[in-house]
């Protein structure tokens, strides 16, 4: 129905808080995304087309890819289950945690768990359950839905969080960002440890290995996902992808094109719950796919929309978007839906109903940036045009489809008139001659706001005489200028854009890999294994830190912890949280994006790298690769029950999108890299 | 070689802008072209292809095709939304007739915008226009997007003689015209508009120059309500000032 949901956009364009939230969010969004696209390995226009083909291949043959994902995942140890729908999904839940006689849910972002409206079914059913996300918790706390897919509570200015954080968490009241992420991480980190089932989404599924990719950037994706006995993943069936090379291309297209950042802090890639010989992770992973609706749009002419990787570039471009905000797009009831803008004004209609949700791609100008933006490059104006004309079915009645009553009366009206030229003609001097009745004096006609038109403008006035007539009656003929020719223009010139992202020739892998990392407010010591003991002592003695968690002592340098325990540093491999810092190896790290790659294993505790709040992390120089495709394909990584990719200091920017660090997992990493090793 | 140009002259052009019809007329001759005009076209459909109204739009369309096909030669359109509704509309339209389709097709390879026409097929950047104003140049969305002309318009401009060619903030920030959006969303569409107007006023220009006859109907809808008396025309317009 149009009035409740113009109702709402009146009243989103008279906020004054939201409108500049918007604004600043768009601006800063854009140039984040821009500035990010300039560090692509290959040419922006190439690898979209690429990720595009990638995702329409899997969306084509998308039963196959689930078969195959789904016996690799429980060949791996993965409890797969499949739901139809909503409710189904949400069952599944509820059985999960009542046979594990669980209490308390920590959850990490997951749209697909808002599309459910699954934190309303568990808690009816007496289970507790808490948003870990900054901004989702924020908006948990304040009973409102995300208003955007990507940033939840980019609608809210931080006096408003300040006042929320005052009323619900009874800290005084403030708007400085970082006291806000500070309570905000000490009211959760009970809640990580106390959990008994960790729920996340997922970005990915890689269909040849049976893995699940997520993407954080505060930490809390790694927490739920190997703190808590029981992690449950839900997932779209439409988040596949083929290979790890896909992955790859994708994880270069997402953050980028989200939150204009290279990597994010943490990609986690999740193959199995805990093996035997691992110290630390769940005893229990559970992925729920989830299609409620998604087959059906599969076979419809809105399919295009499933091949969305959900990183909100959209949204970020859309001005329409910036105008209303997230919550604006409503259905009759006014309930917003869980996806807004250009990309839900395609699923929300596609997935839940033409009826419901119909307007929102009605709420558009067609302007296109939306395509512009999309690292899948989803047509999405034509699929806007597509829901217009009725959707999921393209041949429905006019009313089923959601024309207005007057732009269908009027439009048949119009097409009656054009489909005869001397009808065409007599109209266009009706108009003009009654144009000149109503208004004699003057160039402009000042029509009523009902008529849209009316509302913002005038309307030029309607000559009397229309070219159509002026042409027939013989136009002043101009002599053509001869021989004024300009240089030939090739048509065919393409646009080219520079890509620069490639390790320069020769360009040292080392260096490299220190500087992306300090621009992630890392930090970097470069030094022999022999110097290496006292680098860290020193490093300890300076932040006052006497006691750390470590891995087992024999994967790190031989010597290394013997020595800082003969220097009277307490070193435990137990978890502990009121350890200020741990120290574990590194895998492999990669120089493009300054990555510690940290796969699970025997002696390697997960919570080593992610409870304290300092992470000093010993990496071989000769274990630096290039880019992220090389180490995907390393053995360790492919069997590890779980390894995360991580990027220097957890961070957020949830909050006014001011980045502060140190949210769930690390405020500070120090990699200690041997040369020569 | 003279070229003949079949203008496609757009219905707002057509009921609204008689005047910059006339221009286009005159500016593609000056530049070399011999100019024709089907004088049965009414309008592409795009209106009713926008509302969803797939049979109505189907309708227009098949009537602009058929009359077009009965007028050989280069089809000019001084609108980025009209020929990119010629150019991919319809093959979105006609995707489930293949003959239509092929039809349309066939219409597509040789209907050109007008500033494209100019620059890249009739080859010529200067027309020996004057026009001593501060212009900013605004780019249509369907023009910069679904058909990718961006450049053509910009070197017509800098040619002019005596216009100071001044950039635009956010020059490809839709004004919030979209047709029919305006009508039904006019809320959005006054917000988008009120951006628009005060980049041009940022800007510095007097006037604004667009290549769709619809974003100068709004926008200087706009500017007439609100009484600033900063314009918005159609290039044609100043590319025919002497």
């Amino acid at each position: 129905m149009v009035d409740t949901f113009h109702k709402h956009i009146q009243e989103s364009l008279v906020n004054e808080n939201l409108q500049i939230a918007l604004d600043a969010n768009a601006e800063r969004r854009i140039a984040a995304r821009e500035q990010a696209l300039r560090s692509l390995s290959e040419p922006w226009q190439i690898l979209r087309q690429r990720a595009h083909n990638v995702r329409l291949q899997t969306i084509n043959n998308l039963d196959d890819y689930l078969d195959q994902f789904t016996n690799q995942a429980k060949n791996n140890g993965m409890i797969i289950h499949r739901a139809a729908n909503a409710s189904q999904a949400v069952q599944t839940v509820l059985d999960i945690a009542r046979e594990k006689r669980a209490r308390l849910i920590a959850k990490s972002k997951t749209m697909v768990s808002e599309e459910i409206d699954l934190n309303h079914s568990l808690e009816a059913a007496g289970f507790q359950v808490v948003e870990t996300d900054l901004g989702e918790y924020i908006i948990q706390l304040r009973g409102e839905s995300p208003s955007h897919i990507i940033t939840p509570a980019v609608h809210l200015r931080k006096e408003e969080v300040g006042v929320t954080f005052q009323d619900k968490l009874g800290i005084p009241f403030t708007t400085d960002i970082p006291t806000m992420t500070a309570a905000a991480r000490e009211r959760l980190r009970r809640t990580f440890i106390e959990a008994d089932i960790g729920l996340s989404g997922v970005n990915f599924g890689v269909a040849e290995s049976g893995t699940i990719c997520l993407v954080t950037n505060e930490g809390n994706g790694r927490m739920v996902t190997t703190l808590p006995p029981v992690h449950i993943a839900l997932m779209g069936i439409e988040r596949l992808v083929p290979t790890m090379e896909d992955l790859a291309l994708m994880l270069e297209l997402l953050p980028r094109s989200a939150t204009g950042q290279k990597i994010t802090v943490y990609t986690n890639l999740i193959n199995a719950p805990r093996q035997p010989h691992e110290p630390d992770g769940p005893q229990e992973r559970h992925i729920i796919l989830v299609d409620n609706g998604r087959q059906v749009m599969r076979e419809s002419p809105l399919a295009e929309a499933l091949l969305c990787i959900r990183c909100g570039a959209c949204l970020n471009a859309c001005p329409v978007f910036a105008e209303i905000g997230g919550h604006a797009y409503v259905n009759d009831q006014g309930e917003s839906s869980t996806y807004p803008g250009p990309i839900g004004s395609i699923v929300s209609p596609g997935l839940f109903g033409q009826t419901e949700f119909g307007h929102f791609a009605r709420a558009s100008s067609l302007c296109g940036a939306c395509k512009d933006a999309c690292p899948v490059d989803i047509d999405l104006p034509k699929l806007l045009l597509r829901v217009r004309a009725g959707g999921v079915t393209l041949h429905t009645k006019d009313v089923e489809r959601g024309v207005p009553f007057n732009v269908n009366i009027g439009l048949r009206f119009y097409t009656w008139v054009a489909s005869k030229s001397s009808r065409f003609t007599l109209a266009l001097k009706l108009v003009g001659f009654f144009s000149r009745v109503v208004a004699p004096r003057s160039d402009w006609l000042r029509l009523p706001s009902f008529t849209g038109w009316g509302y913002s403008k005038d309307l030029p006035r309607p000559a009397r005489q229309p070219f159509r007539e002026r042409w027939a009656r013989g136009l002043n003929q101009i002599s053509s200028l001869n021989g004024i020719q300009d240089n030939n223009i090739d048509p065919y010139r393409i646009k080219e854009s520079k890509s620069s992202s490639d390790l320069r020739d020769g360009e040292d892998l080392i260096q490299r890999f220190s500087e992306e990392l300090v621009a992630l407010d890392g930090y970097f010591t470069l030094c022999s294994s022999k110097d290496l003991p006292q680098h860290l002592f020193d490093e300890l003695q300076n932040q006052g830190i006497s006691s750390i968690l470590s891995w087992e002592k024999n994967l790190l340098p031989h010597g290394l912890i013997d020595s800082l325990r003969s220097k009277g540093i307490t070193v435990s491999e137990e978890f502990n949280e009121e350890v200020k810092a741990g120290i574990s190896g590194a895998q492999a790290a990669i120089a493009e994006t300054g990555t510690l790659v940290l796969p699970s294993g025997k002696g390697r505790a997960q919570f080593v790298s992610l409870i304290p709040e300092i992470h000093f992390a010993v990496l071989r120089a000769s274990d630096i690769f290039q880019n992220i495709t090389q180490v995907l394909h390393l053995p360790e990584v492919r069997q590890a029950s779980a390894t995360a990719l991580i990027s220097g200091p957890s961070r957020t920017a949830d909050i006014e999108m001011t980045l502060t660090l140190g949210v769930h997992g690390p405020r500070k990493v120090h990699v200690f890299c041997l040369e020569g090793e | 070689m003279a070229k003949t140009a079949q203008l496609f002259v757009t219905c707002i052009i057509d009921m609204l802008y008689p005047e910059t019809g006339e221009a286009i007329v005159r500016v593609l001759q000056r530049s070399g072209a011999t100019v024709d005009f089907p004088r049965d076209q009414t309008c592409c459909g795009q209106p009713g292809f926008n509302a969803g109204m797939r049979p109505q739009a189907r309708q227009m369309a098949e009537n602009t095709i058929r009359i077009l096909e009965n007028s050989p030669g280069d089809i000019v359109i001084p609108s980025g939304s009209c020929t990119g509704m010629i150019r991919h509309g319809y093959q979105e339209l006609f995707a489930d007739d293949l003959d239509w389709l092929e039809r349309s097709q066939a219409i597509a390879n040789r209907t050109y915008e007008f500033t494209q026409y100019l620059v890249d097929v009739i080859g010529v950047e200067n027309l020996d226009a004057k026009f001593p104003h501060k212009i900013s140049y605004h780019a249509s969305c369907h023009l910069l997007r679904d058909i990718e002309i961006d450049e053509q318009p910009q070197r017509l401009l800098e040619k002019v003689k005596g216009a100071e060619l001044i950039p635009l903030p956010k020059r490809e920030e839709c004004c919030g015209f979209g047709g029919l959006f305006s009508i039904e969303h006019p809320e959005i569409s006054k917000a988008m508009l009120d951006c628009k107007i005060d980049n041009l006023i940022a800007s510095g220009a007097s006037i604004l120059v667009s290549c769709d006859a619809g974003c100068v109907a709004h926008i200087s809808g706009g500017l007439q309500r609100k009484k600033i008396s900063l314009q918005a025309v159609h290039i044609a317009d100043i590319l025919d000032k002497h």
